[in-house]
């Protein structure tokens, strides 16, 4: 017995300092506490990711039929779908506007309510409430606000709903900016609360109006946030989806403008395109409605690389305006 | 303590990969000797129907059959029918549309010929190789609906409606009249974005059957061909361009599918371009108090005289369930056609139109029992829109009929639309 007892108690030493020292355990407890996530994060999002890629480059049916590899066919079908390109065109517009207006409001909001007024905090909480309703929900009750409300109302300006004509992607621009600027907001509001009271008094004191201390303090101040509010947005726009699918349901249709039928060579006497169709719902159109999975895959593809570049180019630029307090 | 953490980590490793392990699959385990046969179909509303008639046929038969829906608004059923193929447990039931999606799910499909419903219906779905795989759900009908009341008082007889200048005399007098009658609109149409399955589809199919036999299958061949019959078109032109012409313009353009059936319910529409699948709304909140009635519609060359009645679904066995379950869904499908519970389902139960000789009951729902009227009497043109190519119809015939209503083109440019599509088929 105590032979025993000696035996284990020497080598339990001895082992654990030669095969897990402390740093050696460290990394192990390290990766296994990063399973819970990893484990997941593979399966949920790397695994669908690299399927999804590889899948582009077939002719896929959704799990239906056989597989082929048909290599860079789709892709090619792409630079001549003037649909995928139009409504590449369409959601940079959207973008830009959607980019510009919400920030935009986003901080005159958060300059608002970071003054000293009565219910504050009533004013923050309502300009955010927009962004708890789902943007399913925000499409129809804005569709019936710019269907029935506005017509009935009588502001005579619409001679037909907002939706259905070229005011349709303003109108997008309007319902997203109304659901989403208070949330951007919050973040402006995050950022001005931080700036230290000492410059500004400084400026004060050294005779700085108030556009002038906008300018030269706060701006370079929460130039930080308008980084991430405006990644946030740009990456927002070119994925908005649910808002369009409950508001527009991508339309109205028009043709092809001239120039975009002349550059692209289109043959069809009537090209006809979505005016809202924007990349999201454009590849979710091609995928479900008509069933070209492979292709919807490829436009879904150069949709990440292409948002990607975009977003990191972006923030790389905003950065360089951001200075170091 | 370092033991506990590592007893909790591989806890939380074991449950993710445990969740992540498909586990809705609980009837792989034997219960008993109970076999489970599952039943994926698209209609909401008869949901707890069929789930009844489904359990007490599962009763009867030491079955457990469960019923699985998605459909309506909330549930796109054809995108989710491809993700139900990629559970553990497939539907052993489905429901397809007819040739088109047929073409789209054809390897999971199983040959049901020489079942014994087949004997009893004159409208099987039968695949291009010839096989007879899908089971007809119902009959359902449309042609324009109409108000009776509305009729009577504008001094209009119904079965002046078959021809494009028999409609155009009655939408001009009750366009006169339309204060009158307190009507919004003479006809209930809409060519909004959302409504492509109605222009698409439904109105196109005026061009596939009007005036054809009900076997005759020559214009949806030559489409599928890219072969396009001018004449015909110009003729389903002509009467686009006289339902856009008497139906009010933000309802034209913008209207949605409740606005459309609510102006018809509410009598602010003498007309709706619906089928009897409206029937639930006009019954709902009190129900109508005037008579409905249907009249073909005139987009075919000269005189018509029926209304397109066909089995807008199919039931169909998957072929890769358990040769015991493909028979047991088959025996499901011959019992529902052909027993009296069957029957009384169908058509008490789920208010269908249906689709098999050997029923006796008949719908009372307006729209439906006017429906059967014509179908009984014979007056029926096919549905060929369904075999048009999946997206055809919605995503490229429905968006010209918007642009046409919206004044973006004009009639010609609409029949050569329309041409063109139909010549892009050719491969």
């Amino acid at each position: 017995m105590q032979a025993d007892a000696s035996v284990k108690q020497a080598p339990k030493q001895s082992f654990k300092d030669r095969f897990f020292g402390r740093k050696t355990m460290n990394k192990v407890w390290f990766f296994l506490f990063l399973i819970p996530v990893m484990v997941p994060y593979l399966l949920m999002v790397i695994i669908p990711f690299v399927l999804g890629a590889y899948y582009s480059f077939t002719d896929w049916r959704g799990g239906i039929g056989d597989t082929n590899w048909i290599g860079l066919a789709n892709y090619r079908d792409l630079l001549s779908n003037y649909r995928f390109i139009y409504s590449f065109i369409r959601t940079g517009i959207y973008a830009f506007f959607n980019v510009v207006v919400i920030n935009f409001v986003a901080f005159s909001l958060a300059l608002l309510v970071t003054r000293k007024l009565k219910l504050t905090n009533i004013y923050r909480a309502g300009f955010f409430m927009p962004n708890l309703i789902g943007g399913l929900i925000i499409g129809f009750l804005w569709r019936y606000i710019f269907n029935y409300v506005l017509g009935t109302v009588g502001f005579g300006i619409f001679s037909a709903s907002p939706l259905d004509n070229n005011l349709a992607m303003m109108s997008l621009v309007i319902v997203v900016t109304w659901q989403y600027a208070g949330y951007i907001m919050m973040i402006y509001v995050a950022a001005l609360q931080n700036i230290p009271e000492d410059l500004v008094e400084a400026s004060q004191i050294d005779g700085a109006n108030a556009l002038q201390r906008l300018r030269n303090i706060v701006l370079p101040l929460v130039a930080p946030a308008f980084t991430v509010s405006m990644f946030l947005t740009l990456v927002t726009a070119f994925k908005q989806f649910d808002t369009v699918f409950s508001l527009t349901s991508a339309g109205p249709v028009v043709i092809l403008p001239d120039y975009l039928r002349d550059f692209l060579n289109v043959e069809a006497s009537l090209p006809r395109v979505r005016l809202t169709g924007l990349l999201a719902y454009n590849i979710y159109d091609v995928g479900f409605t008509n069933r070209n999975f492979a292709f919807a895959q490829a436009q879904a593809v150069t949709f990440f690389v292409l948002l990607a570049v975009l977003s990191l180019g972006q923030v790389y630029f905003n950065k360089k305006r951001e200075v170091e307090m | 303590m370092k033991k506990f953490l590592l007893l909790f980590v591989s806890l939380m490793l074991a449950f993710t990969v445990a969740a992540c392990n498909g586990t809705d699959d609980p009837d792989d385990g034997d219960l008993g000797d109970v076999e489970r046969l599952v039943i994926y179909q698209n209609k909401v509303e008869i949901d707890a129907e069929l789930s009844a008639y489904a359990e007490a046929w599962g009763n009867a038969n030491n079955v457990i059959v469960e019923v699985r829906t998605c459909g309506g608004d909330a549930c796109a059923y054809a995108d989710n029918l491809q993700t139900e193929f990629l559970r553990a447990r497939e539907p052993d039931i489905f429901v397809i549309e007819g040739l088109g999606q047929y073409l789209d799910f054809a390897e999971k499909i199983y040959d049901m010929t020489g079942a014994d419903w087949i004997d009893d219906t004159d409208v099987p779905l039968v695949a291009p190789n010839g096989e007879i795989v899908g089971f007809p759900v119902n009959f359902e009908g449309w042609g324009m609906a109409f108000n009776r009341d509305i009729l009577d008082e504008a001094g209009i007889d119904p079965d002046t409606l078959t021809s494009r200048e028999g409609y155009a005399a009655a939408f001009a007098t009750l366009e006169d009249m339309k204060d009158e009658l307190g009507l919004d609109t003479v006809v209930s149409f809409t060519t909004q974005a959302d409504m492509t399955w109605v222009t698409g589809l439904h109105n196109f199919n005026g061009y596939l059957s009007s005036g054809l036999d009900y076997n005759d299958d020559s214009v949806i061949t030559d489409l599928l061909a890219g072969v396009a019959h001018r004449d015909r078109l110009e003729a389903l032109a002509d009467w686009v361009e006289l339902l856009n012409m008497y139906t009010e313009e933000s309802l034209l353009i913008s209207g949605t599918y409740e606005e459309q059936v609510n102006s018809f319910k509410t009598g602010r529409a003498a007309f709706v371009h619906q089928g009897n699948w409206i029937d639930p709304q006009l019954i709902e909140d009190g129900g109508i108090d005037f008579e409905v009635g249907y009249a073909p519609h005139a987009s075919g060359l000269g005189e018509v005289d029926s209304i397109f009645v066909a089995p807008p679904s199919y039931y169909v066995v998957n072929v890769d369930s358990t040769p015991e379950r493909r028979d047991l869904a088959v025996q499901f499908l011959n019992d529902m056609a052909l027993t009296e519970a069957g029957h009384k389902y169908m058509v008490e139960d789920a208010n269908y139109v249906p689709a098999f000789n050997s029923v006796e009951l008949l719908p009372t729902s307006p729209l439906s029992a006017e429906v059967t009227r014509w179908a009984q009497d014979g007056n029926i043109y096919a549905w060929w829109q369904n075999d048009m190519p999946t997206g055809f119809g919605m995503g490229e015939i429905g968006p010209i009929y918007s642009l046409f209503a919206n004044g973006t083109i004009d009639k010609e440019q609409f029949i050569d639309a329309l041409e063109e599509e139909i010549e892009t088929l050719a491969d």
